[in-house]
């Protein structure tokens, strides 16, 4: 697995798509703290409840704030990521070398996590530099410990992303076609993105909306104690998330004919 | 000395919905062989190819490779294969060089014979430029360098001189050539022309709606396309008087008026005024060779007007 990792290395250092998904994560956070600047200097109000970052401190949540914007970047990324090896056909190249198709979904899943981790840590980092400079790193309300705190929400929101990666990984693999994938990827994120927002009226359906990840994203405030205290809940469907996906994906991908 | 058995194929059939693409294919080849397998497009060129690489499940059969069979087995034996399957599947944003260097990696092999392939690919001029701009012969000849990284002991190769130019055909084949003296690989190579096999391959299998109909070495193929004297006449049965009078044993009477004469190849005028001095009248005769294409269609059931 170590041999195909390095062969992704050596791709990745080429790719300009992942230039490009690198220059969304750098830029994106200046840009929104120069844009809650000006809004600011207009008369706005800054409400961590709506705006979710309004200080360096509060800029760990940088991910939350941008959650529908990564997915759409990583969700692109991952697709062409994968469909490109089924359509240039370079996917022959490793398999049929041996290489077990486990070890190769695998390498894939790990190096989309690798990606994820380093734009997530660039736009976490900037978007707290940024709301430093301007509005002063100030705190979270009622955070007594910031640095245990910061960890634990960067941990659950990274595997929250990383989740639904895994499923963009699994569908890349699926469909074995990057236009494909990404109209499925993207469906999916819409879907378990916006859906929830409807039955989360109804008692019932709204246990079921928390078993996907971007409900907690998109309908949790990550400074509220009270949704703090359901960061173990976040982490549990995260990682079940990532393990059926995977496992889903490693055994289709095992019976796929490669043409 | 062709012992060593590299790939042993039996009975392999790979069925999709109600049509079998592969029906029960055995085969063997043996270390030096270069093998060729000639059928018309969607004979199951491809996908006994792809069988054999483990691109795609075998339905009913088994596979043998370097000896080794099973899952772990077959993937030990792919190890020392390499493969360029129907168009050449390159990194198109990354040059010669780097393309190399990532099969290198995927192969856990040392990326120090680059330079050696990319001068024998005749590549070496290549630099910066990247894998999309080449030209179809160039991307054919990375490809090839992209499966010799490896240092393969087995090289499969699909259609390989497939919307080459006359210039890169001949190259292509001269590759081939040196690959088997100078390297010693054993090569699968398949075509839809017995013609251009012909050239290259020392054994030969035919594919027809995923059978193997025949099976046959150089020399066979040589025997049964041989060259021979075509003899027309409407009197057949003195022409045989005359030719074993003139002790040529190795004919065949093909039809009513038709004889094909097999030895005495240069000897065309001398059998001719023979056959005039003996008052037949002869309405053609002349050297002939059966054409390839002739003999593929006539094993494969089509025309050759077609």
């Amino acid at each position: 697995m170590l041999n195909l990792l390095t062969a992704e290395r050596i791709k990745l250092s080429r790719s300009k798509k992942l230039m490009v998904v690198l220059g969304i994560f750098i830029l994106l956070p200046i840009f929104q703290a120069i844009n809650t600047k000006l809004n600011v200097e207009n008369g706005k109000e800054l409400n961590q409840v709506v705006d979710t970052v309004i200080n360096g401190a509060t800029g760990i949540m940088m991910i939350d704030k941008n959650a529908l914007t990564i997915f759409l970047v990583l969700c692109s990324f991952v697709s062409f990521f994968i469909g490109e090896e089924f359509q240039n056909g370079t996917i022959r190249n490793a398999l049929s070398l041996g290489r077990s198709r486990t070890h190769y979904y695998l390498t894939k899943f790990v190096i989309a996590g690798l990606v994820t981790l380093v734009g997530t840590i660039i736009m976490t980092a900037l978007g707290m530099v940024s709301f430093s400079i301007i509005f002063g790193f100030g705190e979270v309300a009622d955070i007594n410990h910031y640095y245990l705190y910061s960890l634990k929400t960067f941990g659950t929101l990274y595997l929250l992303i990383l989740a639904n990666v895994s499923v963009y990984v699994m569908i890349g693999f699926l469909t074995k076609n990057s236009g494909v994938a990404l109209i499925w990827s993207f469906l999916y994120t819409i879907a378990t993105g916006f859906l929830p927002d409807i039955f989360r009226h109804t008692k019932h359906f709204q246990q079921v909306t928390d078993w996907f990840t971007e409900t907690f994203l998109f309908y949790y405030n990550f400074a509220t104690p009270a949704h703090i205290a359901k960061f173990p809940d976040m982490v549990m469907v995260s990682l079940i998330t990532i393990v059926l996906s995977s496992t889903l994906g490693i055994i289709s991908f095992k019976r796929t004919d490669i043409k | 000395m062709m012992s060593e058995t590299i790939l042993k194929a039996v009975n392999v059939s790979k069925i999709y919905g109600k049509s079998k693409a592969l029906d029960k294919v055995s085969l063997e080849i043996k270390r030096g062989m270069i093998y060729g397998l000639i059928g018309e497009n969607g004979a199951g060129k491809s996908t006994f190819m792809r069988t054999v690489m483990g691109l795609i499940t075998v339905d009913e059969g088994n596979i043998e490779l370097f000896g080794e069979t099973g899952i772990k087995g077959l993937q030990k034996g792919r190890r020392r294969m390499g493969q360029s399957i129907e168009t050449p599947a390159l990194y198109p944003d990354l040059t010669a060089r780097e393309n190399l260097r990532v099969q290198a990696a995927n192969g856990g092999v040392s990326d120090r014979e680059i330079d050696d392939l990319l001068q024998l690919m005749n590549l070496g001029h290549t630099g910066k430029k990247k894998a999309k701009n080449f030209s179809l012969g160039m991307r054919q000849r990375l490809a090839i360098a992209s499966t010799l990284i490896t240092n393969p002991e087995f090289l499969i190769l699909d259609e390989p001189t497939n919307g080459l130019d006359p210039s890169g055909i001949v190259e292509m084949r001269e590759i081939i050539h040196r690959l088997v003296t100078e390297r010693g690989i054993t090569v699968l190579l398949s075509s839809h022309l017995l013609d251009e096999l012909s050239q290259v391959a020392t054994h030969y299998a035919i594919l027809h709606d995923g059978q193997l109909i025949r099976e046959l070495s150089k020399e066979e193929l040589a025997r049964e396309t041989r060259q021979y004297i075509e003899l027309e006449t409407t009197e057949v049965q003195k022409a045989v008087a005359v030719l074993d009078e003139l002790g040529i044993k190795d004919y065949e009477v093909i039809s009513g008026s038709k004889i094909h004469i097999y030895e005495s190849l240069d000897d065309v005028s001398s059998i001719n005024r023979s056959l005039v001095l003996a008052n037949l009248k002869v309405s053609r005769i002349g050297t002939t060779r059966q054409k390839l294409e002739d003999y593929f269609l006539q094993l494969t059931g089509g025309t050759s007007d077609a």
